[in-house]
């Protein structure tokens, strides 16, 4: 008799009568009782034998972990991973996070309570509960309240839970068979899925897509590209000069770029002295400046052969020869930052510790190419 | 209404006792004291006893105003803490005697000040005198159609007035939400009166409701032990439980969003003001306003247990309170200087003005029956489920 019955189901018209048979019924141990009613019933919960619901404490510990999570990764970002002084605040700022701690407590706790309930207590995905197939739930849903015994033992008989229905006032009984399941993964479903998302896809980018471009309404997101800025290479109205970009102040020096306080590289001679001590990683900055930028006419070794075809008709200085190593390391400097001859201004390529190192190098190569007995 | 029992005269003779006592000390802090130690001390008490009264009336007509069924047969406790109102505006009229004394918008050197030179148009005697009189006004006659249409129903049983009650209370909130403000603007914060911010009159409504809630949560339960609401039962009292959690929580929102949005601009004119509250020796009672007013509370009534018991319902009501007290005595002690002043002064005028507001209550809670017997809504309200 029990094989084939998921529930013997009683309906009612009275919320009073079905709390007073679920009380009447529960301690028989029939089965399990549920409730479906339209709206919710006081005290039912209670008289078919719900635990108070601990979907609470869950959603409480979860938001607390959010808040924490939130907080401490607010703290690791702007404190540890990325410290980033704003606006003169300290660091690790709480006054900061605290807006966000706020949203990701709800997040966590909204979706705690949300998935929980569904797949936890609920126990989605359940598709197609028996009671949506018996005759009854149409009326379920509209004025009737309905217990069932649902048949959760082997011993369970359906007639008893009848009996016991219908001798705790309830007005009519039906008995709802167990389902035949369909195989949740059928290749139709699958199919059907496939489709339903795809068309689900499709509306929704033709809505967005008719909009923003068929019918102006929803703007696409610009306003940031919107505002009012100044752009350095327009035309602006917002200064008299109707330019954009604004003439540096007189005297106005770039930083790093001191403008030299010689003339000529004579001047720069008498002037100016190596600033930079001759050390190993120096002389091999200097070495690097030199091949890269001076060895391409000076020759890898100074000597004033280019690796450059002779076709290019300059005729580079040789800094081996006498003329040149008499010089002192300013007139090198000044060289370098004004040009001589062909040869262009490196002012704007390199920088005044490049040039002095390249100097440095210089001086080796020197040294090296006219070496005395005692340096060997 | 109740009959006299030996205790209850007891507990009146003590309290007049304390009242006694504290008018003494009251009018010895006004000999031996500061002037404005007096003053800053009467104007933290009349503020708490007025708020309590407003934040009470505003329940009421809340109720009013939504139609709500649960909360008519505890209805009878906000309309008697309501009495506050009268009694507070009475201090608060004699606090006048303190405004040139406390309110630097009244001292002479204003003339050199160039800010509140600008906002003298606001700020000057007589219209600080007719604003408080409209706002006066505006309450007394709100208090007296609600309490005194209230306890006439009892007799009449006339449902009319519950419809004029519920028309009137849409008036009533745009002119309380203007006349809390002006409290606080004109009470609060015009002890600074360099200083401003937009939120504060919320602020102070925050603190207003979540405090009335509180006293009146206080008032069910006391008369709940005492037998007097035979039918009110854990139901109603759940409910009010679940209004005092929720505001909780809109008071801390409104409390934080302040003190960031100022945090945050760091403007100097604005910033000071919380620097010299939550730095220096004002830190621990800035550090003591978010565990009374909020956390306490919240973590009492977040729980269905916490929300259906008398004890923990009662301890959230008590640091409701006693937060609520802080946070007046936070607002506005600190234009006494950069540490807090806690001494026998404030504990003789605590006593003085805590006794009169409870003589005042205890006085209102014998008037007519402890449940709007006349009202149309009482026996929904008594049906009402969760």
């Amino acid at each position: 008799m029990s094989s084939g019955t998921f529930a013997v189901l009683g309906l009612f018209s009275d919320a009073h009568k079905i709390v007073e048979a679920a009380q009447q019924i529960r301690p028989r141990q029939l089965g399990r009782l549920e409730a479906y009613t339209p709206y919710p019933v006081h005290g039912l919960d209670r008289a078919i034998g719900l635990a108070p619901s601990r979907l609470g404490r869950l959603v409480m510990l979860m938001g607390v972990i959010g808040a924490g999570l939130a907080l401490l990764f607010e703290g690791w970002v702007s404190a540890v991973d990325y410290p980033l002084v704003t606006s003169g605040k300290p660091l690790f700022s709480w006054q900061a996070f605290v807006p966000v701690m706020f949203e990701v407590t709800v997040l966590f706790a909204t979706f705690t309570a949300g998935l929980a309930m569904l797949f936890a207590f609920n126990k989605l995905p359940f598709f197609g509960h028996p009671v949506l197939h018996s005759k009854a739930i149409k009326s379920i849903t509209r004025d009737k309240l309905a217990l069932s015994i649902e048949a959760t033992s082997a011993t369970f008989d359906a007639e008893t839970a009848r009996q016991a229905l219908l001798q705790n006032g309830a007005e009519s009984v039906e008995i709802v068979p167990v389902p035949v399941w369909n195989r949740p993964l059928s290749l139709v479903g699958l199919l059907r899925t496939i489709a339903g998302i795809v068309a689900a896809c499709a509306v929704a980018g033709a809505g967005l897509f008719a909009l923003e471009k068929l019918i102006p309404i929803v703007p696409p997101m610009v306003h940031m590209h919107e505002q009012p800025k100044l752009n350095a290479f327009r035309v602006s109205s917002f200064f008299a000069d109707g330019r954009g970009m604004r003439p540096a102040v007189t005297g106005t020096v770039a930083r790093g770029h001191l403008p030299p306080a010689f003339a000529t590289p004579e001047e720069a001679g008498t002037l100016l002295g190596n600033p930079l001590p001759l050390t190993q990683p120096i002389a091999e900055r200097g070495r690097k400046v030199f091949n890269d930028h001076c060895a391409i006419c000076h020759g890898l070794v100074g000597d004033g052969v280019p690796l450059l075809s002779h076709a290019y008709g300059g005729k580079p200085g040789n800094f081996l020869s006498n003329e040149i190593r008499a010089r002192p390391d300013g007139h090198y400097f000044g060289v370098l930052m004004l040009g001589k001859n062909a040869m262009p201004s490196y002012a704007a390529d390199l920088d005044n510790h490049d040039r002095w190192a390249a100097v440095h190098y210089i001086r080796i190569l020197q040294r090296a190419q006219n070496a005395k007995d005692e340096d060997l | 209404m109740s009959p006299v029992s030996p205790r209850s005269s007891l507990v009146r003779n003590l309290l007049v006792a304390l009242t006694l006592v504290g008018a003494a000390g009251t009018a010895g802090v006004y000999v031996s004291a500061s002037r404005e130690r007096f003053w800053v001390n009467w104007l933290v008490w009349t503020l708490f006893l007025l708020t309590l009264g407003l934040g009470n009336l505003f329940l009421v007509a809340l109720e009013r105003l939504v139609s709500a069924h649960w909360s008519v047969p505890m209805r009878r406790v906000p309309e008697r803490i309501a009495s506050l109102i009268p009694l507070a505006i009475v201090l608060l009229l004699i606090a006048f005697f303190g405004v040139p004394v406390i309110f630097p918008w009244t001292y002479p050197a204003v003339a050199h000040n160039p800010i509140l030179v600008a906002k003298t148009a606001w700020l000057n005697l007589p219209f600080f005198a007719v604003r408080f009189a409209v706002c006066a006004v505006v309450w007394m006659l709100f208090y007296r159609f609600y309490v005194r249409g209230s306890l006439r129903q009892d007799e009449n049983k006339d449902p009319a007035f519950t419809v004029r009650a519920r028309r009137l209370a849409p008036a009533f909130m745009v002119v309380f939400f203007f006349s809390v403000t002006i409290l606080a603007f004109d009470w609060i914060s015009g002890l600074e009166p360099e200083w401003y911010s937009d939120m504060f009159g919320v602020y102070l409504f925050a603190g207003t409701f979540i405090s009335g809630i509180a006293a009146m949560l206080l008032g069910v339960l006391s008369l709940m032990r005492r037998g007097r609401l035979p039918e009110v039962q854990t139901k109603h009292v759940y409910n009010l439980g679940s209004l005092g959690l929720a505001f909780t929580v809109f008071f801390a929102y409104i409390g934080f969003a302040q003190y960031m949005l100022i945090w945050y601009a760091n403007l100097p004119d604005e910033v000071i003001w919380f620097k010299h509250r939550i730095e220096g020796a004002w830190q621990p009672v800035a550090l003591l306003l978010p565990l009374l007013h909020f956390f306490i509370p919240f973590f009492l009534l977040i729980g269905s247990v916490g929300k259906k018991h008398p004890a923990p319902l009662r301890l959230a009501a008590l640091s409701i309170l006693l937060g609520h007290f802080v946070d007046l005595y936070w607002l506005i002690f600190p234009v006494l200087g950069p540490r807090p002043l806690f001494g026998w002064p404030e504990l003789a005028m605590a006593c003085f003005f805590l006794g009169l507001g409870s003589l005042q209550i205890r006085r209102a809670m014998g008037r007519g029956a402890d449940m709007p017997v006349g009202d149309p809504l009482l026996a929904q309200g008594l049906e009402w489920q969760v």
